[in-house]
């Protein structure tokens, strides 16, 4: 006992010293909360959403590796289907101006539109602190929370690390993966995974 | 037999301009061949590629069977502009390269040049290069190859070139011709000294006085690198260039303290780690040293450690 309670004032001061990355989203904490401000003008808080499943879906339309996604149709598929079954799937922008990928909320209304993209709605993040909240490293990089507001997947889209559009139909897609087993009541297999992709176009003066 | 030496190239990219410009690509490529130049290098986003070798016949006149010899993959970025190591960090892939050769030819793996630390965020770091950079593929010629005439080997590439702004998807088919039988009087490749110089700069196996281990904590894992009496030597900083994927955080500061003999570095576990490691290999470059080295150290876990009782002796 005496250890554990020495244990948790170390890991405690450890906690306060240590830079704002360590303090990320973790598979199987408590997903980090945020406000967000969306291209369509609305406001959405994610502790709003308790009780859904959230799907964060780290996004940069010029990336070759998104471009995969959406070229293929892909992406716009699985917002598709798993909106449709009641999960609510934030797109999440956070390239700073001047950088690939950040759009103003019209561009990202008409790249949408273009895309026939069906996101609950798409976070526009040019500061990067959602970005820096999650410690999104690539586009795409995903996340899964559960109705209880717990981190559940945090990694790749799939398992093909490739800009190459062949590879979509053969790839086990993590995130459907996740949901469908955590839907079922399983525990989610496979939890954490590198993310592949372009790095975040990160504001250079955050942070 | 200039001409033998010249680097036909065709390029492929998706942009909308990629016809015309691979019309004018190739038409500059012919008219440097015919003007017995070989310094055409194929247009990669922000930079350019050449498939080159450093005229390994010079030696014995030919490629014969059972000879090994190199080829490079000559990439020249521009300011700012960046490709990827073989273990790439949090981001990006390394460029991945498909051979095309005559029955009898066989290449080997890329031999990768010692990586930078590429800080694209606070909390993205990537490993590659930047400026120029010519990776090494080995080749094995075997008594399958026709000797009597030139072959012609090729390279079909396709990476990711990348700034700390946007990344650009490329591709390139290159191609070179090599003489094979006799071929005599093939000139001095320009760029022996750029393989040489390469080479000099590929991590190697540490001395074999240095003792490595690793310890796993709850964390990180923790190197210790005893130099024994190598004399002469002053660490003062290092860093460990991890080979494999998801081992550690690229993004953590890797701390350095002196200990009696040598140094021990504390490298954090990365997030994505699901299972124990076995071995931790990477490339570690030391400061006042003009050297990398490669290093491939058993993980000791501290329970196992104690039973088994392994001690660090100092030389």
């Amino acid at each position: 006992m005496k250890r554990s309670t020495l244990y948790s004032m170390v890991v405690a001061l450890a906690l306060c010293a240590m830079p704002p990355l360590v303090s990320a989203a973790k598979v199987g904490e408590a997903a980090p909360d945020f406000t967000g401000t969306a291209s369509n003008g609305k406001t959405f808080h994610l502790a709003d959403y308790r009780g859904k499943y959230v799907v964060l879906e780290w996004h940069n339309n010029g990336c070759p590796y998104v471009r995969k996604q959406y070229n293929s149709g892909n992406m716009q598929r699985l917002q598709k289907q798993w909106t449709g079954q009641g999960v609510v799937w934030f797109t999440v922008l956070s390239s700073a101006p001047g950088k690939q990928g950040y759009l103003n909320a019209g561009e990202e209304n008409d790249y949408m539109a273009k895309e026939q993209a069906a996101p609950t709605a798409a976070l526009l993040d040019p500061s990067g602190n959602i970005g820096h909240l999650y410690d999104a490293k690539t586009s795409p990089h995903m996340f899964v929370i559960n109705p209880q507001g717990v981190v559940i997947y945090d990694g790749a889209i799939d398992d093909k690390p490739t800009t190459e559009l062949s590879d979509v139909p053969g790839a086990t897609n993590y995130v459907s993966l996740a949901l469908e087993q955590a839907m079922a009541g399983k525990s989610v297999a496979v939890a954490t995974t590198r993310p592949y992709g372009c790095s975040v176009k990160y504001s250079d003066s955050a942070h | 037999m200039r001409d033998i030496l010249c680097i036909k190239i065709t390029m492929q990219e998706r942009s909308p301009t990629s016809g015309f410009f691979r019309v004018l690509t190739f038409g500059a490529a012919l008219l440097l061949c015919a003007t017995g130049a070989h310094a055409a290098g194929a247009p990669i986003p922000h930079g350019t590629l050449e498939l080159i070798t450093e005229n390994p016949w010079i030696e014995k006149r030919w490629i014969a069977a059972g000879q090994e010899f190199d080829v490079g993959l000559y990439f020249q970025l521009e300011k700012g502009w960046h490709i990827y190591w073989v273990n790439p960090g949090d981001s990006g892939e390394p460029p991945r390269v498909d051979w095309h050769l005559p029955a009898g030819l066989t290449a080997g793996a890329i031999e990768w040049p010692t990586p930078r630390r590429l800080e694209d965020s606070s909390s993205i770091v990537d490993y590659g290069y930047e400026g120029a950079v010519l990776l090494i593929v080995p080749m094995h010629a075997d008594p399958r190859l026709a000797t009597e005439r030139a072959t012609e080997i090729e390279a079909d590439l396709k990476l990711l070139v990348c700034s700390h702004d946007m990344c650009i998807p490329g591709r390139a088919q290159l191609s070179l011709t090599l003489p094979i039988g006799a071929h005599a009087s093939a000139p001095r490749s320009r760029y022996a000294g750029l393989f040489a110089d390469t080479r000099k700069s590929f991590p190697r196996p540490p001395p074999t006085a240095w003792k490595f281990s690793v310890a796993e904590a709850k964390d990180s894992f923790v190197l210790t690198v005893n130099l024994g009496q190598t004399k002469g030597l002053q660490i003062t900083q290092a860093v460990f260039f991890p080979l494999a994927e998801s081992q550690t955080e690229n993004a953590a500061a890797q701390k350095f303290a002196p200990v009696a003999s040598g140094f021990q570095m504390t490298l954090r576990k990365s997030d994505q780690l699901q299972k124990p490691i076995a071995r931790l290999k990477g490339v570690l470059v030391l400061s006042g040293w003009d050297q990398a080295y490669l290093i491939d150290v058993p993980v000791s876990r501290p329970r196992a450690a104690s039973r088994s009782g392994i001690k660090i002796h100092s030389a």
